[in-house]
């Protein structure tokens, strides 16, 4: 997919060192659009819903600001949050600030670990967009739906 | 037909051309914005080329507000009163401004941008905030992952600062990373010493600013930053002092203690400092000797999670425990709450003091969003 001048502009946001070190995208040199698109499909197959995915990652990051830094236990699995000063935009633009909260999620049993950011679920919630490929917190929906142990939908919730 | 198709193909490009011909054209002349006036608090005037944020063209003259965020829109710290010439509130500014602030024509310096002649009040103090020039003297490991960075100030070669006020320090391109960004940091050392700041730095995970300080830059290299800011200092009263950090947040605290002892102020200090393990523990001699120096002082770190292998036997658990316990034993309508560290911290100890009694305008923290 070609990107309009505006959208050139706007994945500027998602490179290096614009809103965090790494950015959003990886070694990804695929529009953001196709991005998106492809998780989305991948989501489908999996039968899960971004929501399901967001709402979960956030589960976390409220059970682990509890802890203050500290490793909290949550039964199957363990979660760290570190919550330092400042806020970051969305590279999205125009939705809101979101707290630098960075949290650790750890499955026990399978000695998998999983790390995000508040963004991160912001991006996932409201744009579907998991990072691209390589990136520093990219969410991969086939690694992270059977991560989470999420429950396949019934119904679609289009 | 042939010849048809390439026509047509060099009429289309031909065309393209003009017009993106007459894009460059219309907007080297509809958006310069030429020379404009920004009038301060009615009594000081400057000339600046239009077209940058009101924030900037501050700064290049020598103004500089504060900003913790380095002008991203997300710290609201460069708030300022715009009586004429910035247009209507950005989307940008309405989440970070009230609809007083709005109604009293407060603006966010770094959303506004300068296209015509502007009229703007900012309070005094802020032209005391200068730009300064320094030299890394000291770059050490505090713990795993907070350094000590101690500047020795080149030009201007001094500074005058409130302890627990903060600066602003400016990055310089690095790996990948092509833009300069401004974060803001407490600094730790007393405000007698007026050739050195020393400052307290955590590296925050794919931070910009933190990377830099703690993996590129290097001893004896120059570096800039912008300064004295903020509200948080001790402020005049009898009562207890109720000092809670954890991390970073040292900073702060560490500076206005220094300069309590060398007052030799007896007031009562009881100061609290949160860590997971005694590998997060740092400025643990600094502060025991701080209370030799302090007749009323008393130090006490608490451990969340502190490792086997680190033997403690001091206190344990989350932070908000012994404060709640401490709060509980004292003269709640004197005393002063004095916090800084993580947000989730804070804002778990800011409410544990309003329950125990310590109204708002008695606790004092520097959120820096």
């Amino acid at each position: 997919m070609k990107a309009t001048p505006s959208e050139r502009k706007q994945r500027i946001q998602f490179e290096p060192g614009h809103i965090s070190r790494d950015g959003f995208l990886g070694n990804d040199r695929r529009h953001i659009h196709d991005i998106v698109e492809a998780d989305r499909k991948a989501l489908e197959r999996l039968k899960i819903s971004k929501e399901q995915v967001a709402d979960c990652l956030q589960y976390f990051i409220d059970e682990g600001k509890q802890g203050m830094e500290s490793l909290v236990d949550l039964g199957k699995y363990t979660v760290m949050v570190k919550w330092d000063r400042g806020m970051l935009p969305c590279p999205f633009g125009q939705c809101g600030l979101h707290h630098k909260i960075m949290v650790t999620v750890t499955h026990k049993e399978k000695k998998k670990s999983i790390t995000y950011s508040q963004l991160n679920v912001h991006m996932i919630r409201k744009h579907g967009f998991f990072e691209g490929r390589g990136g520093h917190f990219r969410l991969d929906p086939d690694d992270i739906v059977p991560f989470l142990c999420l429950t396949p939908y019934v119904r679609s919730p289009e | 037909m042939t010849m048809q198709i390439l026509n047509t193909v060099l009429v289309v490009t031909a065309m393209n051309a003009v017009l993106a011909l007459v894009l460059v054209i219309a907007e080297r002349f509809l958006a310069n914005y030429g020379t404009c006036r920004i009038v301060v608090n009615k009594e000081k005037d400057l000339d600046v080329r239009g077209g940058s944020t009101l924030l900037s063209s501050l700064g290049s003259q020598k103004i500089f507000l504060p900003s913790a965020c380095g002008g991203r829109g997300t710290c609201a710290y460069c708030k300022c009163k715009v009586l004429s010439g910035a247009g209507p509130v950005l989307p940008t500014e309405q989440a970070l401004l009230s609809s007083e602030e709005i109604d009293a024509q407060i603006r966010l310096a770094c959303q506004v941008k300068v296209k015509e002649d502007i009229d703007i009040e900012i309070p005094e103090a802020l032209f005391r905030i200068q730009e300064f020039q320094a030299k890394v003297a000291v770059l050490e490991d505090l713990t795993h992952d907070i350094k000590l960075l101690r500047l020795n100030l080149l030009l201007p070669d001094t500074i005058r600062f409130k302890s627990g006020q903060y600066i602003q320090l400016q990055t310089k391109p690095y790996n990948g990373v092509k833009e300069i960004a401004q974060r803001a940091y407490s600094i730790a050392s007393p405000n007698y010493e007026k050739q050195t700041i020393d400052l307290i730095i955590r590296l925050v995970p794919d931070g910009i600013c933190t990377t830099w300080v703690h993996q590129y830059l290097q001893l004896e290299e120059t570096i800039t930053f912008i300064g004295p800011m903020g509200d948080f200092y001790l402020r005049e009263g009898d009562g207890e002092v109720v000092m809670v950090a954890g991390g970073s947040g040292m900073a702060p605290m560490a500076s206005v203690l220094m300069e309590m002892a060398k007052n030799k102020n007896p007031r009562k200090v009881t100061y609290l400092f949160g860590a997971v393990s005694k590998k997060d523990l740092f400025y643990i001699d600094e502060m025991r000797n701080l209370e030799e120096q302090l007749e009323n002082f008393t130090f006490i770190p608490v451990l969340s999670q502190p490792d086997p292998k680190d033997q403690w036997k001091g206190e344990t658990g989350l932070i908000t425990v012994p404060l709640a316990e401490h709060l509980k034993k004292i003269d709640s309508s004197t005393s002063q709450g004095y916090l800084c560290g993580s947000p989730g911290m804070v804002n778990a100890c800011v409410k544990m003091m309003k329950e125990n009694g310590l109204t708002h305008d008695r606790i004092f923290y520097d959120p820096f969003a």
